[in-house]
């Protein structure tokens, strides 16, 4: 695109003869394509419609510019525009030909004055964040190692694109170099032109670096725009800004995945996670030898650990054993004996008792025998003898009969329970007794008792 | 924008996660030789890397503006 060059107008050949509609449209041709910026002060009349407004911009020796400027415009300033401000718009001319008046078509209006600018920086930074444009959640991680760099600054000015290139270290960094202003009236969209520019044709590069030397707020002003904060949220590289010096907080910075406080400082930080692998790579490679020969140790170690632990062991488990065995054999042979010596006694004494019993046996055997052989042979002499006794028992029996002494004429009484009395003092008065004769019986009562 | 084949960004995360896991304990012989292995190979690459440092710069805006 070309930007802000000066007209250059052909010098018209032929005698040409425009209609009046003709003409406006020639003029537009040239009009239109420019991008100019104007400065002046905003007119008394105002005329606001929801989603435009017309302004007059004012010179000091009365010049009057209408201008048109949509709505949203307004809006991206974060404050509203009022008559007697000083601002400068950006955009383009055009006549309108029902009216066949000159009217500027506003693009972009960019404020004047340190105050105003910064109750517009806080004014948008409130609104933007209140957005979610500045949360930490949002920011694109930067890569570790970043190769391929997009750099957006100027070639001019206060050096940035200098100190930029000659603080990166010689790490093969691959830089592509999008030229654009950092301030004025036709920064913002350059920018924004460039972040849109990578995005659409270099989408793999690690990272967009935006940077420019320190300046007032004024200069500062395309960095503190709602348009760029937009754009660097909407960068799908992640983007790093180093703008300015350190004490100039821009909303891009705010906005933008890693904010570095100058181009030096961007460069800087680039470097040093390769400045650190230069240094740990050596380091690791010590180191992964050295580990690698301690696991061998280590191992090594552990095999003669395991291995005489592992004998040890085993002669341990062997001599349990052994042990183990040899109390069974103990116990066993103890046993036997015990069992051997209840057994010889035992024997013994079934030996013993048996020659007992077979003597004994053997005498009653004898005796039987001898008292069989007597018995036959004494069998008339013992028949004999006994019938005598026999006899004599019988005789003697029936003398010690009762029968017999009743014969004679005693009697023999008993009470009332058939026992004999032998003592009458036992008896009671009245008591029945009953006396026994030879031939019959009697019942008498006792009148009388004498001892 | 040539693709680069070797990723420094990936090696190095790996050679770092080697370095870590022979910090460990109890390493399998087997596996700390593949590690190890695997390790010098990146360790390797990566210096290769270090060592072809020149920057290379490219202006884009130049040759956009012939495109026009």
């Amino acid at each position: 695109m070309k930007i802000n060059q000066s007209l250059e107008v052909e010098p018209i050949i032929e005698e040409k003869v425009f209609s009046v509609s003709e003409f406006f449209d020639f003029l537009n041709e040239i009009l239109v394509p420019q991008r100019v910026i104007v400065q002046g002060e905003i007119g008394e009349k105002m005329n606001n419609y929801p989603r435009y407004s017309f302004f007059n911009l004012l010179d000091k020796d009365g010049s009057i510019l209408k201008c048109f400027v949509w709505r949203e415009v307004i809006e991206t300033l974060g404050i509203d525009i009022e008559p007697g401000m000083e601002i400068r718009v950006i955009g383009y001319p055009e006549i309108r030909k029902n009216r066949g008046e000159l009217n500027f078509q506003v693009e972009r209006i960019e404020l004047l004055g340190e105050g105003i600018l910064k109750r517009q920086f806080e004014i948008l930074k409130k609104k933007l964040e209140a957005l979610g444009y500045f949360s930490p959640e949002i920011k694109k991680p930067i890569p570790k190692f970043c190769e391929n760099i997009g750099l957006i600054t100027s070639r001019v000015g206060r050096g940035a694109l200098k100190d930029f290139l000659t603080h990166l270290g010689n790490f093969g960094f691959r830089i592509f170099f999008y030229e654009t202003k950092v301030e004025g009236g036709f920064a913002l969209n350059e920018i924004l032109e460039a972040i849109n520019w990578f995005n659409q044709n270099m989408p793999k590069l690690d990272v967009l670096v935006l940077t420019r030397g320190g300046g007032d707020w004024e200069s500062l002003r395309p960095f503190n725009s709602e348009e760029i904060v937009k754009a660097i949220s909407a960068s799908k590289i992640p983007i790093i800004t180093g703008i300015g010096h350190e004490d100039d907080t821009t909303l891009a910075d705010l906005v933008a995945d890693l904010r570095t406080s100058t181009p030096t400082d961007a460069a800087k930080i680039l470097n040093k996670n390769w400045e650190l692998a230069k240094v740990n790579i050596p380091k690791i490679e010590i180191n992964l030898s050295t580990s690698l020969r301690k696991t061998f140790e280590i191992i090594k170690k552990k095999i003669i650990f395991y291995g005489s632990n592992l004998t040890v062991k085993v002669q341990k488990e062997i001599g349990l054993k052994q042990q183990g065995l040899k109390s069974l054999w103990k116990n066993l042979g103890l046993r036997f004996q015990n069992y051997f010596k209840e057994f010889e006694f035992l024997e013994k004494e079934f030996k013993k008792n048996y020659l007992k019993i077979k003597k004994l046996v053997k005498d009653q055997k004898i005796k039987i025998k001898e008292f069989l052989e007597d018995l036959i042979k004494n069998k008339n002499q013992w028949q004999g003898k006994i019938n005598k006794i026999l006899k004599q028992q019988e005789e003697k029996l029936f003398l010690c009969s009762p029968y017999l002494k009743l014969k004679q004429g005693y009697t023999i009484t008993k009470d009332e329970s058939g026992k004999i009395i032998k003592d009458p003092t036992r008896l009671k008065i009245s008591q029945e007794i009953l006396t026994k004769f030879y031939k019959g019986q009697i019942v008498s009562k006792i009148k009388k008792i004498e001892k | 924008m040539p693709e680069e084949k070797f990723n420094f960004t990936k090696a190095y995360k790996e050679i770092e996660e080697i370095n870590e896991w022979f910090q460990g304990e109890d390493i399998d012989l087997d596996e700390a030789l593949k590690k190890y292995e695997k390790g010098m190979e990146l360790i390797a690459k990566c210096k290769e890397r270090l060592k072809e440092a020149e920057n290379k710069f490219e202006e884009i805006k130049k040759k956009y503006s012939i495109g026009e």
